[in-house]
Order: structure tokens, then sequence, then C-alpha cells
């Protein structure tokens, strides 16, 4: 008997999905952050009456264009492949993961994109307030385009606002409000979002210290270090606090997430001396740290802000899925039953009795001979346990390093920010060629957080698509290993170019900096008179 | 009348202020969070930006008075 799913286009449309959505997140924060980051800007600029701070908007606005143009190219193809590489995923629960994906669509992303365009060619043609609220209304559609995505991904997490319906074989709605009040989903926008902003203060700082470095703009290049500074700052401190409410909201519902993010192989009852590993080196194979630095009594109130909550370790996880996967196989051969005659009164009883395990029964036809669960007995039961078991638990190894690669490159992020943003108040910042040094080189560290924070998300939901509902290896089309291999290749050649094309232009724009002053000074009037020409400033000090 | 459309445009944004709060606090205090935590930090930065205008006038006049 040919074998129902293969592992290979599996696993290589998780590659392809992966390097997609990878590659598509190398662009979205900086979005989420330069918006913001331009209304600041503008802000100034309108409160104060400063063509400088126009001028930085504009010329800041330029990069951001760059980066938003091939944000939105990488991000179209990702909805598709949904459909195209994702087709069981997307019939179990299309109806509600398809919502906020239509919404981000025809709300945010229509919002955006309309008024990014009156944002770039809509200074000359009105006030300067009712820029500004154009600029804000940019900001607020990019975030609000992340809140629904994120939601989406939340119910992937946590699946709330759903029911299983064995009529349609799909997850149906129950309630919009339980799918976008979420928790996870809430933790996730608030963490994303603020994740982008420290991005985009690190792209403006980074930049600017190679401005001040090089002597070019200097006006330009210190108001906007203030600014991306303390914007950066405050945001640092933010990314970090709601990042741990995400990894306590996430642990109590992804216990495995949590124990595989912390490399917890075993239970630890004293609660309170627990220990922690700052570093380890997890074997799955032999069920233990073959080497770990351990700080004790820091466990418990770290991952659970209290001193006497247990945390589940990973072997113990794996003797709890049993009767869960037990019972999962039992409400799946009823599923099947009532499917092949909806009379069968009896199999339905059955389903709905071991309705909320169905995801384990799911997950055990992997290991099931020929992955038919009936072929399943009494002989090769426990084999089939054993390694469905197991299978619950996502790879120790990546998610162990991933999370605390995240963690580190967000502490010390947090620190550049705070000496950026103690002698950028002080005027001192140019006394410091060493911090605006490591700040132009650490310009790619959010980048590196961002992407490592998406692997812990995402690699710790593994094994399922949607979490104790669907597996990810019946989530996947039925393509062939050629069709997966070849669109492979293709993606990652066209998205390599859109990187390629996104890193010239910056580099080329970057290093080109803001225009010198060569036409002579001269205020603004009110309601941008001057829009649309290259404004130059009338320093109050040169400091060139 | 310029003054009376602009106290109900305030009065209105105060009302969409309050309800916005009142649900975000209930059923979304992370989506709350958001909202309050990304207005005090732009709000916070172009302060920043205001005070290095300051800071510029006054190293400005320091210089004028030395000269």
């Amino acid at each position: 008997m040919d074998m129902l799913i293969n592992p290979t286009v599996v696993e290589l449309s998780r590659l392809q999905f992966a390097l997609t959505a990878l590659y598509h997140f190398l662009f979205v924060p900086l979005t989420l952050g330069m918006t913001f980051i331009l209304a600041t800007m503008e802000t100034v600029y309108v409160i104060t009456g400063k063509p400088i701070y126009k001028e930085m908007t504009q010329f800041w606005g330029k990069l951001f264009g760059i980066n938003f143009a091939l944000g939105v190219a990488t991000g179209l193809t990702m909805e598709f492949e949904f459909g195209t590489n994702w087709s069981m995923y997307s019939h179990f629960v299309g109806d509600i993961f398809g919502t906020p994906l239509a919404i981000e669509g025809l709300m945010a992303f229509f919002m955006e994109s309309t008024f990014v365009g009156v944002m770039f060619f809509g200074w000359e043609r009105m006030s300067r307030k009712a820029h500004l609220v154009v600029t804000y209304l940019v900001a607020l559609g990019s975030n609000l385009s992340a809140l629904w995505i994120l939601i989406a991904n939340g119910f992937m997490q946590d699946p709330r606002g759903g029911t299983f319906d064995p009529n349609t074989m799909r997850m149906q709605f129950s309630s919009f409000i339980e799918l976008i009040f979420n928790p996870d989903a809430q933790a996730k926008f608030v963490h994303t979002s603020i994740a982008g902003f420290v991005t985009g203060s690190m792209f403006v700082m980074g930049i600017s210290a190679y401005y001040l470095l090089t002597n070019k703009r200097k006006d330009i290049a210190l108001r906007s270090f203030r600014i991306a500074a303390l914007f950066g700052v405050i945001s640092s401190i933010g990314v970090i606090t709601l990042g741990d409410a995400l990894g306590y909201i996430d642990g109590q519902k992804q216990p495995t997430k949590l124990a595989a993010m912390e490399a917890i192989w075993n239970t630890d009852y004293n609660t309170v001396s627990a220990s922690w590993n700052l570093i380890a080196i997890p074997s799955r194979a032999e069920q233990k740290n073959v080497f770990a630095v351990s700080i004790p009594y820091i466990l418990t109130p770290l991952l659970t802000h209290s001193e006497t909550t247990v945390i589940p370790g990973i072997i113990q996880l794996e003797q709890e899925a049993k009767p869960k996967i037990v019972n999962g196989i039992k409400a799946m051969i009823a599923l099947k039953e009532y499917n092949a005659d909806h009379s069968n009164t009896q199999a339905l009883t059955t389903f709905k009795q071991y309705e909320n395990d169905m995801g384990y029964g799911f997950l055990a036809m992997q290991f099931a001979p020929d992955q038919d669960l009936k072929k399943i007995n009494a002989t090769n039961l426990p084999s089939v346990l054993d390694k469905t078991a197991k299978d619950t638990i996502p790879n120790v190894w990546v998610e162990f390093w991933s999370f605390r690669l995240m963690v580190a490159a967000g502490f010390f992020m947090l620190a550049l920010f705070a000496f950026a943003a103690y002698f950028s108040l002080k005027n001192e910042i140019e006394k410091h060629p060493g911090l605006l040094k490591l700040a132009m080189w650490s310009i790619s560290l959010p980048w590196v957080a961002v992407e490592f924070g998406w692997i812990t998300a995402e690699n710790g939901r593994q094994p399922w698509s949607v979490f104790g509902w669907l597996p990810t290896f019946v989530s996947a089309s039925t393509h062939s290993v050629g069709y997966m291999v070849f669109s492979l290749i293709g993606f990652t050649l066209l998205y390599s170019s859109f990187i390629a094309a996104e890193l010239y232009l910056m580099f080329k724009y970057a290093r080109l900096g803001p225009q010198e002053d060569h036409h002579g000074h001269g205020a603004e009037p009110a309601g941008g008179g001057m829009a649309g020409q290259p404004t130059f400033a009338k320093l109050s000090m040169d400091r060139k | 009348m310029k003054n009376l459309l602009t106290f109900i445009g305030l009065a209105a944004v105060m009302v969409l202020s309050l309800f916005l709060a009142v649900i975000t606090g209930d059923y979304g205090p992370w989506y709350f969070a958001w909202l309050v935590g990304t207005t005090m930090i732009v709000l916070i930065s172009a302060a920043g930006a205001i005070m290095f205008e300051r800071q510029d006038e006054e190293q400005l006049r320091k210089q004028g008075s030395n000269h």
C-alpha cells in the first residue's frame, strides 16, 4: 500500500514555509518600527516648525519605502502558500484562519497601502497637520496588518473561537471575540510590534552613528540618533517584559514548548531550588543534558511567576501524552466510521467522548502500520505509543538555543540603547566613538533576534500546525518531491534576489545620506509650501 | 462656530478613547497596553528631540556670549 503522506514532502513543505516566512520577516519589523519613528519625527516637525525634522522624515521615509515595497512582495506569496502547500491545513481551519487574513488584506493592508502613497506624494498637497495624520495612519495600518496576522498565528498556538464539526470534517467559527482576544494573540502582537520598534530604532541609530563617524550631516544624525536611542531604550524594556509575558502565556498552554525552551527533562518537585539552565547541550537520544551550566532558585519564579508551581519535564510530558494518544486513536477510528455512514450514532457518540484528543490520533497515524489506525493492535500499540509520545516534543536543541540567542540579543540591545540614550541626552555622544561604532555594527542584531524569536515560537509549536488539534505532518498538500524541490529552489532564488535588491538599495541610499545644504536657508511656510522639494534646514549650530 | 466644532471633535475623540479603554481594558489588556505604550514611546522620543533643540539653543547662546 502506498504511503498516504510522504514525510519528505512534508519536510520540504515545512522548509519552504520556514524559508519564505523568515525571508518575509526580514522586511516586516523594519516597517512596523520605522512608521512610528517617522511619525515621531514628523510630530516634532509639526510642533516645532523646524524644517530639519521634515527633511529627516523624508530621508528616513525613503529608506522605509524601499523596505516597504519588498515586504509587500514577499508577504503576498505566503498567503498563496497556505493553499498550494498546506491544503489539508487550509481545509481543516480555513474558516477560522482565513478570516483574520482576509481582514488583514481588506482593512489593514489597503489602509496602509493607500496612505503610504499619500504620505510619500502628499507633502505639497495638504497641510502639515493633515500630513501628520496620514503618517500616523500608515503606522497604525502597518501595525494593524501585523495584528491580524498574529491573531491568525495565535489561533495556531492556542486554538480558540472554533469547534470541530464531524459532518464537514473541519473546524468552524464559534466566537470571533474569542479569536481576536486570544491571550496568545494579544501577547504575541505586542511583543512582535514592539520588536519592530526596536528594529527601526537600531536601524536609524546605527546609520546615524555612521554619519557621525564620517562627519556627514551631523545636524540630521544627532537628532535622529536622539530620537532612535530613546525610542529604542523604551521599546527594548517593553519587548523584554512582553516577551516574558508571552512565554508565561505560552508555557501554560504549551508545556512541551516551555520544557524544550528550558531543556527541562525531569520534573523537579522541589520548586524553590529548581535550577535554571543558563546554557546546556541537550541530547534527545539520552533524554538529558550532556552538559549544562545551571543556576538554582531561579527556574520556578522566572517561568511561572510563583515559587510553588511545578514545571513538568519532557519525560513526564511524554508519559502524560500516552492516554491522550489512546483516546485520540479511538476518536479518529470513530470519526472514520461516522464519515462512512452518517447514521452511525454509536460512532458519533464515541467520537464526541474522545473529541478533545483527536489531534493525538492524527499524530499516531504516522507510526501506525500503513498509516492506518485500524491496524494498531495490542502487539504494536506500545511501540506506536512510545513513538507518538516522543513526537509530541519539539526539537529541544533548536528550541533551547534559538530562545537563548534571541534573549541575549535583546539584553545586549537594551544595554546599547541605554548607554546611547544616556550620552545622547547629555549631548556627549560624539565623545564616544566606540559606542557609535558598536551601534553601527549592531544594525543587524534586531533581525537576528526576531528571526530566532520566530524559530522559538514555531519550532516550539511542533509537531502541531494547530496546537493539540492538527499535526503538521497531515497539514501538507500531497505534492510530489520533485514539485516541492523545484518550487523551493524557485522561491529561494526569487527571495534571495529580493534581499540582494534591498541590501543594494539600502546601502546605496544610506551611504549617500541626506543631501547637503547647497541652496541656502529659509524657514518653510506652514502647510508645506516647499513640499515636494528637498527641504534645507537653517542650522542653529554647525557641528560639521 | 469653529470653537464649538473643535469642542465636539475633541469630545468625540474622548468618548472613543474611553470606549476603547473600557473594551480593550476588559477583553484585551495587552492591546490596551500596546495603545498606551506606543503613545508613550512616541511622546517621550518626541520630547527628547524637543529637548535637543533646547540644549542646542543653550549651547549656541553660550558660544555667542563667549565671543
